[in-house]
């Protein structure tokens, strides 16, 4: 009982890091390595509402709305004049990501940062002590799958955003402000990445590099899920699965580096991986 | 809102003007210098062999391809610089030939990319309807399951849900059975006596061309060869252009 929570758990801690990736990545044909940044932007954003004194929880909110914010002003003067060189774009986000950790460095230095856990303690569940916690961020995972899903599937954006997806010369033809649905799911992409710094905080160290090991991760799950939200969702399950026993029966060194051989023998066997499961 | 008034302000059909128009894709110049007008109400086949840069010329008209030379403007004012979805909110419609529909989503999602809101879905369904009504009861299946005509009739369907004073139309009949370019030909004329909107087609069918134009106009190699009224003598005239 406790590996299936742990699996859970783990899917839903994948699926809530790697959710923003896979926005930008579907839409704006990019990877944006500045996906660590924002992570790590939301982290801080716990740091200072603890600073501040606010309410653990509120931190979710307020990194949602800097990190979208931050997205947007990146989109509009770093990634939107690159979108004809999207090389160059790629290398701009990767610059950019370093560029944040230092700034981010000035201003709260290199030290290890410490926030109140959102959720402390143990619940009985199944005849097991679980941490409280996890079951929340798989909890949070549902809701943000959820309600991405009811965007994509239930808006006018999201069907936007899903004409672009799958020819983006055909929705500029039919008046479609291609432009503008980049600009938004920028920021909803970057939005996500800040939510899940938060929302990592009781689970990982918060410090400037945080956001790194969770990236490579994100960018893994995202490669094997070619643009699929359902893809994703397939994947965080199985290679969390992967990743969870590997650590239990044989080694935890080799459970952290699961996904990345994972990802890339799905990708040798299959080029667009989970999408057509 | 300054659009939607002028759009209120202005003719029924748009007035499309080219004026020694060029374009091209990166080095190579595909349309030299093209002059053409299309007035309001008016039907006009773009005629010519494949690689002549009829497409193109529709394309750039809609701003999806850079205007290297010359000018466009709709209703005296130019186009110029303008993004497509500022063309398509003055009126303007395309029906394009190259992947032309979203094959994954719905009849209905992809006629519902064509408005600017759903609140404009129910009326705008209906005239759909009028025009093609197998489309009633289709509205959930995928596009990239229907026919090939009843994707062409999709195709048009989705280009007239914004009811567009200027009509862009690239190979409409291109592949399909005699029956099914009738339907076409008739939904143009039954929108056209409806809206009075104007229409630049470009066609490789001459007899449906010829039917439906007023005016027709064959571009070689970038520039308009000839051009004429659509009366009975045209298709030989034409015919002598489009031979090899």
């Amino acid at each position: 009982m406790l590996l299936i929570l742990d699996v859970l758990t783990t899917a839903a801690i994948l699926f809530v890091t790697s959710i923003g990736l896979l926005a930008i990545f579907g839409v704006l044909k990019i990877i944006n390595f500045a996906h660590g940044a924002w992570i790590t932007i939301g982290a801080y954003c716990a740091v200072v509402a603890a600073k501040l004194g606010l309410n653990p929880w509120a931190a979710a909110p307020l990194a949602f709305v800097v990190g979208a914010a931050l997205g947007g002003l990146a989109e509009l003067f770093i990634i939107r004049p690159l979108y004809r060189r999207p090389l160059d774009a790629i290398l701009a986000t990767w610059g950019l990501g370093i560029v944040i950790g230092q700034l981010i460095t000035l201003g709260f230095g290199r030290d290890v940062q410490f926030t109140p856990n959102l959720l402390p303690g143990a619940v009985q569940l199944l005849g097991v002590d679980y941490s409280a916690y996890r079951l929340v961020a798989l909890g949070a995972a549902l809701v943000i799958g959820a309600a991405f899903a009811f965007t994509i599937e239930g808006t006018r954006l999201g069907l936007s955003a899903r004409a672009v997806i799958m020819n983006e010369a055909l929705a500029r033809g039919l008046g479609i402000d291609t432009a503008r649905v980049r600009f938004v799911t920028f920021m909803i992409g970057a939005g996500l990445a800040s939510l899940a710094g938060v929302l990592l905080t009781p689970l990982a160290s918060v410090d400037p590099n945080m956001g790194v090991g969770w990236l490579i991760g994100a960018f893994m799950l995202v490669m094997v899920s070619n643009a699929s939200f359902l893809a994703l969702a397939a994947a965080c399950l199985v290679f969390g699965a992967a990743q969870v026993l590997i650590s239990a029966f044989v080694s935890p060194i080799f459970g952290s580096i699961a996904i990345a051989v994972l990802a890339a023998v799905t990708l040798r066997i299959s080029p667009k991986g989970f999408s057509r499961a | 809102m300054a659009e939607a008034a002028r759009r209120a302000e202005a003719p029924a059909g748009g007035d499309l003007a080219l004026d020694e128009v060029a374009s091209g894709y990166g080095a190579v110049s595909i349309v030299k210098g093209v002059s053409l007008r299309v007035r309001p109400g008016e039907i006009v086949a773009l005629l010519g062999k494949n690689g002549m840069g009829k497409t193109t010329l529709l394309k750039t008209i809609l701003g999806m391809v850079a205007l290297r030379g010359g000018a466009i403007s709709i209703d005296g004012a130019s186009t110029a610089g303008l993004a497509p979805a500022k063309l398509v909110a003055l009126g303007v419609g395309y029906a394009p030939q190259e992947q032309p529909l979203f094959q994954d989503l719905t009849v209905r999602d992809n006629l519902r990319l064509a408005l600017s809101s759903d609140r404009l879905l129910p009326e705008a369904l209906e005239r759909a309807f009028g025009h093609f009504p197998f489309l009633k009861d289709r509205l959930s299946q995928r596009a990239g399951t229907l026919s090939g005509g009843e994707q062409k009739m999709l195709i048009l369907t989705r280009a007239l849900m914004l009811k567009p004073r200027l009509l862009l139309i690239d190979e409409i009949s291109e592949g399909l059975q005699p029956s099914v370019v009738d339907r076409i030909a008739n939904a143009l004329a039954e929108e056209r006596a409806a809206s009075g909107a104007s229409m630049l087609i470009v066609e490789q069918n001459l007899d449906f061309a010829l039917r439906v134009s007023d005016r027709w106009a064959v571009l070689k190699l970038g520039e308009i060869d000839d051009e004429g009224v659509a009366e009975a003598e045209a298709r030989d005239r034409v015919l002598r252009h489009l031979s090899v």
